[in-house]
Formats: structure tokens, sequence, C-alpha cells
């Protein structure tokens, strides 16, 4: 199925593909533009005090075409690949080019030693022309002291990004960025509940799409668009196929969604941060700006790296619920392993709401054409079908 | 013997020291009296390595350390079975081996075949919250048992200090911003509060003082160690004398015993000194182990000092119980100074340039020829660097063999490829 002519034949839908398709080569349009860019690594580093302060926040991500020598030197096996890929465009100069600064955060633990080993690029090989790295340490457990903890942190980060720009970053600032990122995180709702339900009018990779080029566009600009492939879309067919939430690793391109979904899947939501993980709740403008981005990523829904095992089947259960999936799929990539010690019950947990489940682990940045693993890809939608494959024969 | 295993895992290591002999007699000992505590209805912590447990100690409530259990669990060849359970529960059994094996061994249904008894039921199950899989394994792990789960948070130094081990014992606010040591004082305070809670006991900070100078005495005997063994060739003790030795009362770390057996440790060494005694008779080489202790197969190092005269002289058990500890002048803020040695643990050993760093100084000191380093292939909380820590050695002249092994599950690891690796190290890289 993959992405549908109904939806190319929208011109806000294929302004959001192109950005998402040449990520760099729009990024470089913006720098040539006089925008200052920040490159973030990592999900929980607040645009909203990058827009205050004047910068276009941009995501790092991988190229899967890229060769990875540079990163190979620098990390040990354990980096799972998306990691790798995203480390080799930052040692291998891109970002230098296109970014003032990289910020990241404590997401997952292996971004800790990605900021430290940039740092120490910094310090033992001064003319690799690496971006200067700042670093965000939140923490994720859910008591009033780390909040407090989590909003001193915010506030250096504010004092960092005014050293940057020379100047302080005024409360009302904040807040007028909070309610851009606001706007585009309700736009991009209001476009996912477009997935959801019995009549789907975005399958998996539209979606990505759409919510990925969030990533490294203007918000404003990026709202505009979300809303008008809203009114696009309900002239768009009804996805058909069994309904299925997608659960693990990030998907920084439609390569996986496009290969579930051309066995006559579709993937109606997910917990990653390229999916519907990313527009999860917004910053409450009504309150002291600070306390309210920390609430914002300390409060939303649960990260499959940094959140208890209990927390997460919660989750899992809540979210597929909300959008009547019919089965789930793990994801996990190689050395992304922490979700693993989810999965076993998770997986009770499903079963006892009658979903079926599938789970793909040690994986690449996409599942292989010729590996066993697609053939069970395939059992797992025909059996949702109940038994019917992609032709409409039985068995 | 060519590198032969003993068994079908790995090679016993020969026990030459008293000090060894007498902690495992002492623990096996203190293992028993913990069951006795148990069963009676105490409450029994199960705690992670870099949990602060002089907490524990001061408040008398009885606890295991993870780490060390996974050690003994490893030693007594249990990695295998446990690891089955895991796998017939459907977790992966090829993940965070030096960490799961207590949630592993959770599984089994005849927990009194476990190591001298079995791990006794924990009421409670605490660890820091220092890597992403740490958390969940700790909840499941308490799940099983239907203990309580207690997770502290971890923050990230974004400072980087000089030469952190000369700091550490008076200057340790040097070390840190104050934000962040305020930081992990509130964490033992909220941990405090929910030890007097859930035991009914009061701590008492009087004790904790005295705990803290106990540990400052037996640590104190444990770099007059490292310092003879740095300072003598050939060397009086190799890692597998001083491993032993030194962790398990590392474990007991706060009581009196302890600072006995540290200084009882110390005394057999300078007596070693004073009678001419060569721990390797042919040393010419002297090796640094980095990374974690090769715990089911601690006689693999042997092979090595028979053959080439390597002797392996540097592990960082003994070397961070004599830069790492301790801490002076606990009076004037004993939870502070706790502060100051739990947060450090990670940033001393896991981050660069802070490991890299102590890594170079420690090698200058021990005489070092060459560095093995241990680098587990599916562990981030054992990612330190290794690259940053490679090269900052090889630039001051120190080759360094990276080695990717698991130092817990004897399911990985090849004796014969391992033993060629360090060989032709040696070879053509040291002997040269």
């Amino acid at each position: 199925m993959a992405i549908r002519d109904k939806a190319l034949q929208s011109e806000a839908f294929n302004q959001l593909k192109h950005v998402y398709d040449n990520r760099d080569s729009y990024l470089k349009t913006c720098r040539e533009k006089g925008r200052k860019l920040i490159a973030t690594m990592g999900c929980d580093v607040p645009d909203e005090i990058l827009i205050a302060a004047g910068y276009l926040p941009v995501r790092v991500y991988g190229d899967i075409e890229n060769d990875l020598k540079d990163a190979d030197q620098y990390l040990e096996y354990s980096f799972d690949p998306v990691i790798r890929s995203q480390f080799q465009r930052i040692v291998d100069g891109t970002y230098h080019e296109l970014c003032e600064r990289i910020v990241i955060s404590n997401s997952t633990d292996a971004l800790i030693r990605i900021y430290f080993y940039l740092r120490e690029i910094h310090n033992i090989e001064p003319n690799k022309k690496v971006p200067p790295v700042y670093f965000i340490d939140w923490l994720f457990t859910r008591t009033r002291m780390h909040q407090v903890r989590n909003e001193g942190t915010v506030e250096r980060f504010i004092e960092e990004v005014e050293g940057w720009i020379g100047r302080e970053l005024q409360p009302e600032e904040i807040i007028k960025a909070s309610e851009i990122c606001n706007n585009n995180r309700r736009a991009l709702r209001e476009f996912s509940k477009l997935r959801k339900g019995q009549f789907s009018k975005i399958n998996g990779s539209e979606a990505l799409v759409v919510i990925g080029s969030a990533l490294f566009m203007d918000k404003e600009e990026h709202t505009k668009l979300v809303k008008q492939v809203i009114e696009d879309a309900d002239k768009w067919d009804v996805v058909e196929g069994p309904k299925i939430f997608m659960t693990g690793s990030v998907q920084e391109n439609t390569t996986l969604y496009d290969l579930i979904e051309e066995v006559g899947a579709v993937i109606v939501s997910e917990d990653h941060d390229w999916g519907d993980r990313h527009i999860d709740r917004d910053v409450d403008t009504k309150m002291d700006p600070v306390k309210a981005i920390v609430d914002r990523y300390m409060l939303r829904m649960f990260s499959s790296k940094k959140a208890f095992v209990s927390q997460r089947v919660e989750s899992l259960v809540k979210a597929v619920e909300e959008s009547e999936a019919e089965g789930v799929l793990f994801y996990f990539r190689i050395y992304e392993d922490s979700p693993s010690w989810d999965y076993p019950e998770q997986k009770a947990a499903l079963r006892t709401i009658g979903k079926e489940e599938v789970c793909f682990e040690k994986q690449g940045l996409s599942i292989q054409e010729d590996s066993g693993d697609k053939d069970r890809m395939i059992k797992f939608v025909n059996d949702l079908k109940g038994g019917v494959n992609n032709e409409g024969k039985s068995g | 013997m060519k590198g032969k295993a003993d068994n079908e895992s790995g090679m016993r290591s020969k026990k030459t020291m008293e000090a060894a002999s007498l902690a495992s007699k002492y623990q096996k000992q203190w293992f028993k009296e913990l069951h006795q505590r148990v069963d009676s209805g105490e409450p029994f912590a199960y705690l992670n390595a870099d949990v602060p447990m002089e907490i524990f100690r001061a408040m008398d409530i009885p606890f295991v350390v993870n780490q060390w259990w996974a050690a003994i669990c490893s030693a007594k060849q249990m990695s295998k079975r446990y690891f089955g359970f895991l796998k017939e529960a459907e977790y992966r059994d090829d993940l965070c081996s030096y960490c799961a094996t207590a949630f592993a061994g959770s599984f089994d249904p005849n927990q009194e075949e476990g190591p001298w008894g079995g791990l006794p039921k924990p009421s409670m199950a605490i660890t820091r919250l220092t890597c992403d899989s740490q958390g969940k394994i700790f909840e499941l792990f308490s799940k099983n048992y239907g203990a309580d789960f207690y997770p502290m948070e971890n923050t990230v130094p974004l400072e980087a200090p000089d030469k952190w081990w000369e700091k550490a014992a008076d200057r340790w606010e040097e070390l840190y911003s104050e934000e962040r040591l305020d930081a992990a004082v509130e964490e033992l305070k909220r941990l405090i509060a929910f030890l007097e809670l859930k035991t009914g006991k009061m701590f008492d900070e009087n004790k904790l003082i005295h705990v803290m100078n106990l540990i400052n005495e037996q640590e104190m005997y444990y770099k007059k160690v490292r310092d003879i063994i740095a300072e003598q060739s050939p060397a009086p003790a190799v890692i597998t004398d001083t491993i032993n030795a030194v962790m398990q009362a590392q474990w007991q770390r706060g009581t009196e015993w302890a600072v006995d057996h540290a200084k009882f440790f110390y005394d057999e060494i300078k007596g070693r000194v004073e009678s001419g005694y060569k721990a390797v008779p042919n040393e010419k080489i002297r090796l640094m182990w980095i990374g974690r202790g090769l715990w089911f197969n601690l006689g693999f190092y042997q092979y090595f000092e028979e053959k080439y005269g390597a002797a392996f002289v540097w592990s960082m058990y003994l070397a961070m119980g004599a830069d790492a500890y301790i801490r002076n002048h606990v009076e004037k803020d004993p939870l502070r100074a706790l502060a100051s040695r739990f947060i450090g643990m990670e940033d001393f050993l896991h981050m660069p340039p802070w490991n890299a760093q102590w890594f170079i100084s420690e090698a200058k000191h021990n005489q070092i020829d060459g560095v093995v380093y241990l680098v587990p292939e599916n562990c981030m909380q054992a990612v330190e660097g290794s690259y940053f820590i490679t090269k900052m050695l090889e630039d001051e002249g120190i080759p360094v063999l990276q080695l990717k092994a698991d130092p817990v599950d004897s399911r990985k690891w090849n004796q014969e490829t391992m033993t060629e690796a360090v060989s032709d190290f040696i070879e053509k890289r040291i002997q040269k």
C-alpha cells in the first residue's frame, strides 16, 4: 500500500513529503535564508525554548545509505544502528555545515555516552568538524522531588540559550513559542485521529511523513500544511486491512511501515518518537513557562526506554485500545535492548484484552526483504485477516 | 595446560592468599546468618551495586548486592540454569547478564538449590537508574519475590574535573556542581524516609558517621596494598589474589570485620614483600585488566603468567578501593560525603575523560606494559569510551588489546580464541 496516489495528489502532503524526503536540502535552504539551526538529539529537548530564542530546532537523523566507518571507530558494538548512523552524520561533519550547536537529551542512556564522546572529540581531536554540544539531564521518575530538579535543569538550559543569543529570554517569548508548538501538536493530533477508528483515512506511512516532517520544519509553516492535509484527506479512500499498533524502536523513515502495509495491514498508531508519542501532551501556557515545559516533557506518554515495565504495560494497553488496533507489532533494533524487558508482560496483558501480537527483535534498520521475518510478518497479517492472504485466498 | 578450562566453562583460579580464603569463609557464614535473620522475619533488601549501601549498614538492614550475587552464581556455574528459566518465561536470555542473574534466578522453583541455600526472599529491591534496563529488571525482580521496588535517580556530570582521584578524599565538592550534590543528598533523604517507614527503624546520622569512618579505615589499607603492588616488581600479588580478597570484603564495607580483614590483607601482602615472595616469579611483563572481572574464569589469567611471565597486576577492584571510596572529615556533613561517593562511581569508571585519565595515571604508577580491556557486547552501562581510553593509553605508549566478552555469562566465552588473542597481543605488541 505504502503512500497512496490520493495522498500524493494533495499539494500540502506533497510539500511535507518533499521536506521529509529531502531533509538536508531543506535545511540548507533554511540556512541560506538566514535561519539559525540547532540540531537536537533525543526526543526531550524542549523545542519551545529554542524557538523562543529564534532558532529552528531540527532533529538529528541517520542515513541508512551512509558508510559508518567514522562511527565504528568511536562507538562500541552496543550502540543501536540508528544512533550509530546519527553519530556518523555528526562526526563526518554534516551537522557542522548545517547547525550552530547540538543539544542532546538523556532520552536513552546511549545518548549520555554520545554526549561524552562528542565532548571528548572536542577535547582531544579539536580539528574534527563537530558542533559544540550541550546536554539536558532530565529525571523521568515521577515524584515532586524530581520535578523540582527538572525545573532547575530547564532554567539552566534557558540560561545557556540566553548566553548563545546574548540576551535574556522573556517569559512571554517562551509562552508564545509554546503556543506555536501546541498548535502544531494539536493539528497533528487532529490529523492522527484520521488514522484511528473504523474508517481510517490515513495509513501509517503517510502519517510518518506528516508527523516526521514536523521535526525539521518551521512549526507554523508545518501547522498550516497539516491543516490542509486534514481537509484534503476527507476525500481520500478508507484504508482497508487489519489495524496494527506499532511499539518499540523509532522509525526515521517509512521503510518498515511500507513493508507492513504492502502486505495488507495498516499501522494506526505507535508509541515511538517519530510518530504519535511526539504529539502527546501540550505545554500549559497558563502556568509558569518553566514548570509547564517540565510537565510536558516529564509527564507525557511513557518512553519505551525510560519507563518501568508496569508503566509500559499500562501505557501500551491504553494506547492500543484507544487506537482500536487489532494487533500489536513489537519491533526492537539490535542493542536497543531495554524495551525487550517489557515485552513478556506486555504480551500477557495484550492477551487479556484479546489482542494478537508479533515480535521482531535484534533488528537492523528495517526488516530484510529476504529474511524469514518478512514471512512471519505476512503470516501475522494474514492471521489478523482471519487466515486470508493478500490475494484474498485462505491459508 | 594451554589455556584449557578444567570444567566446561572456565578455569577456576587457585586461591593462594589467606585473606581471600578468610573472606570466602566469612561470607558463607555471614550468608547463613542472613538466612537466619530473614527467616526470623527481618526485612531484607536487595541492592544494585551502585546503591549507597552505607545507609542500610547504618540502619542495620540486612542486604545483598546484586552484582556480588551474580558473581557468586557465576562462580558456582549457575548462569546456564538461571538463564534457562529466563528463556522459559519468554525473556531474552542474552541481555544484561551481570545485572539480570538474580532476576533469572527468581524463576527457579527450587530456590534452595541456589548457591549457599539460595537467595533469601527479599522484602525490598533498590536500584539506581544508571541505565535504561536497570529499573525494569529490578521492578520485575521485585514482582517475582513480592518485594517493594524502590528506584533512585541518577544524574549526569556536565563538568570534567582533572585528576578526580586527587580530590575525592578531601576536596570532593570540587568534583561536582553544587546543585548535583544537593540533588544527590535529597535522593538520600528520600531513601532514608522510605526505609524508616518500611522497616520501622530510625536512621541515626551518628551511626552513618561511624560506618563512613570504618570504610575510610578499610579503604586506606587497600590504598597501601595498591601502592605496594604498584611499586614492587615482581609484584607480591596479582589480580587473582586481590579480586577475591577485596571484592568479598568490599560488599561488607562499613563493618568492623571488613576493617580487620583489610588490615589482615595488607599485613599478608606486606609479609609477602618482606619474605621476598613473588606472585609470578618470572615476572617480565606487567598487565592491566580494564573492565569487570571474569568471574566464571578467574584462572584465565594464570596461563599467561606461566607461559610469558605476564602478571596481571592491576584491576579496578583494588584500585577503586584505593582511590574512590575514602571521604575524610565526614562528621561535617555525612550525607553529603556519602552523596559525593555514590554519584561519583559512575563518573569515575564509565565516563571519559574521568576514567581514561585515571587509567593512564594508574598504568604509569603500576609500571604497566600492556592493557587487556574487556568490552562487554550488550551492556550500555559498561560502555565507557573504549576508543578514547585506548587512544589515550596508546598515545602514552601503552599498548591496549580490546576483548569482546561477557564477564558473567560463560556461554559466550571461547577459551581458545581469547587465549590466542591475549597471547598474540603479548607476543606482537609487548614482547616485540
